[in-house]
Order: C-alpha cells, then sequence, then structure tokens
C-alpha cells in the first residue's frame, strides 16, 4: 500500500527554475496493479523518484505500508522492489551475480538469495543466468534489473517505464509477469506512455502531465469522469492532447 | 539505532568492496596495466640510471681526455705533466671559443707566449681554461684539468719555497681538513631524490581510475540509482568502494616494493646498498597508507561532484602536479627537518620516504605527528565525500 499525498517537486536549471511535479496525489492498493500514465516530461520519473526515496520532496508525503519515507526512508526502501529509469546491470558480472549482489546488500543469505534466483528466473523466461550481462539485449538486461530489483521478495513493487525498448514478445511476457504480482497480492505501480498497455493491465490509473494529476480512478470512473466510451479518449480528453502518448 | 544495523552497515560495506574487486579483476587487461605497469618501469627506471650516471663518470674519470693546448710549446713541462696525468695532448684547432661552444671539445688550455719569461722570473705564469659552464656534461673533464694544474702549481710551488730555504707552511697560512660527515646510507639518498617522487605519486593515484570509474563511472552507466535504491546506507556503499579502491592501491604499491626490492638488490654500484630488508619495506608500505587513503578519497570526492567521468578525469593533470610541489621547493628552498613537516601532505611522505631510504631513524612524536595529520586529512576528506554522496543529484544520470 503506498500513499501519496500533495507532492512538489522543483529543480533549479540554467533557464529557471522548472516545476517537475505539482501536488500529485494517489493512492496504490495491494492487490492492484496503479498505472502512472503521462506524455514524456509529465513528471512520472520524478514523481516515482521521491516514491523511493532518492529525491526529497519540496512538500508532500509519501507512505509505504503505513511508513513515513520522510522518516523511515532505509525501512520504506526495503520494503521496495524497484525498477528505475536507469537500470544498468554490472556488464562484467553475470546475471546471477548481478542478483546476488543486490540480494547481499538487501541483507538476505546466500540460500534465500539462490531460491528467489530460481524462482525468478523461471517466472521472467531467464535462461541467461550464468553468462556476463556485456552483449545482452535489452530484454535480457531488463529481466535481470526486475529480477534484482525483486530478490527481496517485496511487497510493493515500483517499475518506471518497464516495457520502454522491449520487442513485443518479451513485453508480452512483462505484462504477464505484472498480473503475476497482482494475484500474489502486491502493490504494483508502474509508469507508461502508452495507453493500451494502462487500459490492458491497470485496476486504477493516474493520468499525470505538466506535474500535475489530470484525472485518476478506475477505468469506469475515468470513462465517467470524461464521458467518453474508450478508456484512450477518456486519456487524451484528461491530459488535453495526444502529444507524447502512444496508442 | 536497532541492534543488529551496525552488522548490517558492515556487511554492505564489505558486500560493496567485494563486489567492485570482482567486478574490477574481470577487466584483466586494465588490472594487468594497472598492477603490472610501474613495477616493470620501476626497476628499468633505477637499473637504468643507475648504470647510466655510473658509466658516465667512469668513462670520463678514467678514460684518456682529449686537450687541445694553444701554445703547448710556451710550457713543455707543464705539457708532460698534463700527459703523465692521462691526458692526450693535442695541438689546438682555430677558432676554440667556437669549438667549445658548439661541443666538439669539452675543455681546451691556452698556454701564453709571457709563460716562460714569466716562470723564469718565479712571478705567476699564465694559462686560459676555455670551457662552456652552462654544460654539465663537461664538468668532469674541467675539474680533471683544473686540478691537474693545480697540483702542478702546488708541488713546483713547495719545491721553490724549500729552494728558498723556507718552510712550506710558511705559504699555507690555513689549512683545511674536510671531513664529510654525510653516511654512506645518506650519500645514496641523494642518488634516490626522485624515489620519493615515484613512491608518492604511484600512491596518490595508482587506483584512480578504479575509483573514478566506481562513483562517476556507475553513474554513467546508469547502475548508480538501482544502486542507492537499495536500503544500504550511501555512507556504507560509498566506503565499500573507498575500500575496493585501496585494497587495489596497497596491492599495486607492494608490487612496485617488491620490484624496488628486486631493482635495487641487483643495481650497479652505491644503490646496491639501499636499506631493502623487509623491516623497511614494511615500513614504506605503512608510510605509504595514508597516501593512499588520501588520494582514494579526494578522487571519491571529486567523482561525486563532477557530471561525468570526462570531468572527473580533466582533474588528474593537476593532481599529479601535487605530489611534485614539495620537491621542486625542497630543491630551490632547502629547509632543516622540523616536525611540522610531518603534517603537511606530501611534505611528509616526502619526508618520511627519504629518511627511510636513508637509514636514519624517526621519532615516535615523528610517526605520530605523520600518522595521526595522513589519516585525519583522509578521515575529512571522507566525512566531505559522504556528504557529497548523499546529494540527490548523485544518483541521477541523464
Amino acid at each position: 500500500m503506498i500513499e501519496v499525498q500533495n507532492l512538489h517537486k522543483s529543480f533549479k536549471t540554467r533557464t529557471g527554475i522548472v516545476q517537475a511535479v505539482r501536488g500529485v496525489s494517489f493512492q496504490a492498493r495491494d492487490g492492484e496493479i496503479t498505472g502512472l500514465l503521462g506524455p514524456n516530461g509529465a513528471g512520472k520519473t520524478t514523481t516515482l523518484r521521491m516514491l523511493y526515496t532518492l529525491m526529497t520532496p519540496d512538500q508532500g508525503s509519501v507512505r509505504v505500508d503505513g511508513l513515513d519515507i520522510a522518516r523511515d526512508a532505509t525501512a520504506v526502501r526495503r520494503q521496495l522492489g524497484v525498477l528505475p529509469d536507469a537500470r544498468g546491470v554490472y556488464k562484467r558480472l553475470t546475471a546471477r551475480e548481478n542478483i546476488a549482489y543486490f540480494g547481499q546488500l538487501h541483507g538476505l543469505d546466500d540460500a534465500t538469495i539462490a531460491a528467489r534466483t530460481a524462482q525468478m528466473a523461471q517466472t521472467l523466461g531467464m535462461d541467461f543466468l550464468d553468462r556476463r550481462t556485456e552483449g545482452f539485449s535489452q530484454g535480457q538486461r531488463t529481466k535481470t534489473a526486475i529480477a534484482r530489483a525483486l530478490v527481496h521478495d517485496p511487497r510493493n513493487v515500483i517499475l518506471d517505464e518497464p516495457t520502454n525498448g522491449l520487442d513485443v514478445m518479451t513485453t508480452r511476457g512483462l505484462r504477464t509477469f505484472l498480473l503475476q504480482l497482482r494475484s500474489e497480492g502486491r502493490c504494483v505501480i508502474f509508469s507508461s506512455h502508452i495507453m493500451q498497455e494502462v487500459a490492458a493491465l491497470c485496476d486504477r490509473i493516474v493520468v499525470i502531465a505538466e506535474g500535475e494529476v489530470k484525472a485518476s480512478g478506475t477505468p469506469d470512473e475515468l470513462r465517467a469522469q470524461t464521458g467518453e466510451d474508450n478508456l484512450e479518449d477518456a486519456f487524451v480528453k484528461a491530459i488535453g492532447s495526444e502529444e507524447g502518448l502512444h496508442a | 539505532m536497532k541492534p543488529g544495523t551496525s552488522l548490517m552497515k558492515r556487511s554492505a560495506l564489505m558486500t560493496v568492496a567485494r563486489k567492485e574487486l570482482l567486478d574490477l579483476f574481470r577487466d584483466r587487461r586494465t588490472v594487468m596495466l594497472g598492477l603490472l605497469l610501474m613495477p616493470i618501469l620501476f626497476p628499468a627506471l633505477i637499473l637504468g640510471i643507475g648504470s647510466l650516471a655510473e658509466k658516465r663518470a667512469r668513462t670520463q674519470l678514467e678514460s684518456t681526455l682529449a686537450l687541445p693546448v694553444i701554445g703547448a710549446a710556451h710550457a713543455p713541462n707543464l705539457v708532460r705533466y698534463l700527459e703523465s696525468q692521462n691526458m692526450k695532448v693535442q695541438p689546438a684547432p682555430k677558432d676554440p671559443d667556437a669549438r667549445v661552444r658548439d661541443q666538439s671539445f669539452d675543455v681546451m688550455l691556452r698556454i701564453t707566449p709571457e709563460f716562460g719569461a714569466q716562470w723564469r722570473a718565479s712571478r705567476s705564469a699564465g694559462v686560459e681554461l676555455i670551457y662552456d659552464s652552462s654544460r654539465q656534461d663537461s664538468q668532469i673533464p674541467v675539474a680533471r684539468v683544473r686540478t691537474a694544474i693545480e697540483q702542478y702549481g702546488g708541488q713546483l710551488g713547495v719545491l721553490r719555497i724549500i729552494n728558498r730555504g723556507v718552510s712550506p707552511e710558511v705559504g699555507q697560512p690555513v689549512r683545511v681538513a674536510q671531513r664529510d660527515v654525510a653516511t654512506p646510507e645518506a650519500k645514496r639518498g641523494m642518488l634516490l631524490a626522485f624515489l620519493p617522487y615515484l613512491l608518492i605519486l604511484s600512491s596518490f593515484l595508482g587506483g584512480a581510475y578504479l575509483v573514478i570509474d566506481v562513483t562517476a563511472g556507475e553513474r554513467e552507466r546508469q547502475s548508480l540509482e538501482p544502486l542507492l535504491a537499495t536500503p544500504a546506507a550511501r555512507a556504507s556503499i560509498m566506503s565499500g568502494k573507498i575500500l575496493a579502491a585501496c585494497a587495489f592501491g596497497m596491492l599495486s604499491l607492494l608490487l612496485i616494493l617488491v620490484a624496488f626490492k628486486a631493482s635495487f638488490t641487483f643495481a650497479p654500484g652505491q644503490l646496491r646498498m639501499v636499506d631493502v630488508s623487509l623491516p623497511a619495506l614494511l615500513q614504506l608500505l605503512l608510510v605509504l597508507l595514508p597516501m593512499v587513503l588520501i588520494g582514494t578519497t579526494l578522487l571519491t570526492l571529486i567523482s561525486a561532484s563532477v557530471k561525468s567521468v570526462k570531468e572527473a578525469q580533466s582533474y588528474m593533470s593537476l593532481l599529479m602536479l601535487l605530489p611534485i610541489i614539495p620537491t621542486v621547493v625542497l630543491m630551490v628552498n632547502p629547509v632543516k627537518n622540523a616536525l611540522w613537516q610531518f603534517a603537511v601532505p606530501f611534505l611528509a611522505q616526502n619526508q618520511m620516504i627519504l629518511k627511510l631510504v636513508r637509514s636514519e631513524s624517526i621519532s615516535a612524536t615523528e610517526w605520530a605527528t605523520y600518522l595521526g595529520a595522513g589519516f585525519g586529512l583522509g578521515l575529512l576528506l571522507w566525512v566531505v565525500a559522504a556528504r557529497l554522496y548523499h546529494q540527490e543529484k548523485l544518483a541521477i544520470s541523464a
């Protein structure tokens, strides 16, 4: 369970202050997939970075399973499995060693790490565990990064544009995987600029543009709010433009 | 703080250090270059420079010196004396000054036509040495000729005084006896003035590319963000990286010192007597340890504050100059040994290494000052680097 209240975040740049996130609030419940939909540059990544304590909000609060990110950052990170926008894997280590490294940083023992690695490899279809990741395809790298992020069996999973750069088959596999995480009762948040993907997977959708929540709710609620029968039309209407979105 | 938190921290530190070393050692070529280049270069330098200097001095001192003499006919006895001193007197070429300047000859001797007359009148007879004082290479030949002429003059002067029934000591109101207190150990220390710089530089920047790579490089490869999203404390992650770099730096130093030992064991002449016993090498390692820490923490600090690997690397040329500064300052303005010197980074290392190489004793106060100041500075840099590691922008690569 992740509760986000009125998040604000701005950055100083050479051209002035950029308000990346302006008052984002939403709830992501256990056993549900919550999708953050918005065009590139809408503030999705910045919002997620505040969720996993990499950035400190200027204003607002985030609670993960009741823990405040401002006070219990370390405990919060223990409750989270994070696939950030940056998903560099160590190219001179094998996929298995990449996963084990993060398992050790989470304080897991070797037996647990081995068991979790085997389990994740089976679910994600990783038959390349003992190869060094140098020369991996984008899909193999993403799978390694996901397995690494979830090695500690977290209750809450945050994925930033997980299907970015993946081919159709890998994307389909990944969607099945997200549904499985949901069926295991986890709280799943992912961001995307692909309308069809959000429409197909999400129990709840938060539409973000220009750092603000333009609409949020279940697919039915969104259709009702915008008066559009088609969910994709509802998204476009909420944002006010198709720019930066992908069907 | 909950019990077990510190245990967790320590294990995160060790986990990071272990992973960085594993990652590094899989990069075989980089490791080979990093570990073996200096240990191979070092003996080559020592053996090469040592034997070169030795050989040059020997040939210049012992070979027959070709000495063009202008007006040799005016002083046949002097010419015969010079020839008995392993010199080959030959007729002078035209335009002697130019020939010395264009380095055809190191030194020439001109005997004035009045030489004979002055000699017979027991006045000081004039001779003139022609040489170029700005050329180091001619120092030994010039000294040989000058010494030979002075000896000749001195011997005949004594004979003249005795002939007049006077004791030779009358003409020598003061006699200087020289007592050089430089120990043999200190003398070879002079040969090794370049050694501290090499050792300080290799400890200060030996692991530089590794340090830059594990912070600035990791950010550029986009793996720092997921790493910092784990529950491991940032200070532990940073310390693990510093520990790995220090371990690598010490390993490379150890190899350099082994090469050092080997090359001084086989080195020619005086260099062979440099103290390369095991205790001396261990003390050298201890002296260099704070330098490794200072270099690693300083580079970590730089890597955490810059935007890219390239930017971090552009600090390298500046950093390479730092260890030279005290050596140059000491060369221009030699100072007496004082306790404060053991607290000044780079200068302190310079002094400690010279003391060790010269087999001088180092007092407990000097050791304490040295180690205190060195590790103190390392700790200070660590604290600053840890602060930078907590900056928000550190993790964000884009």
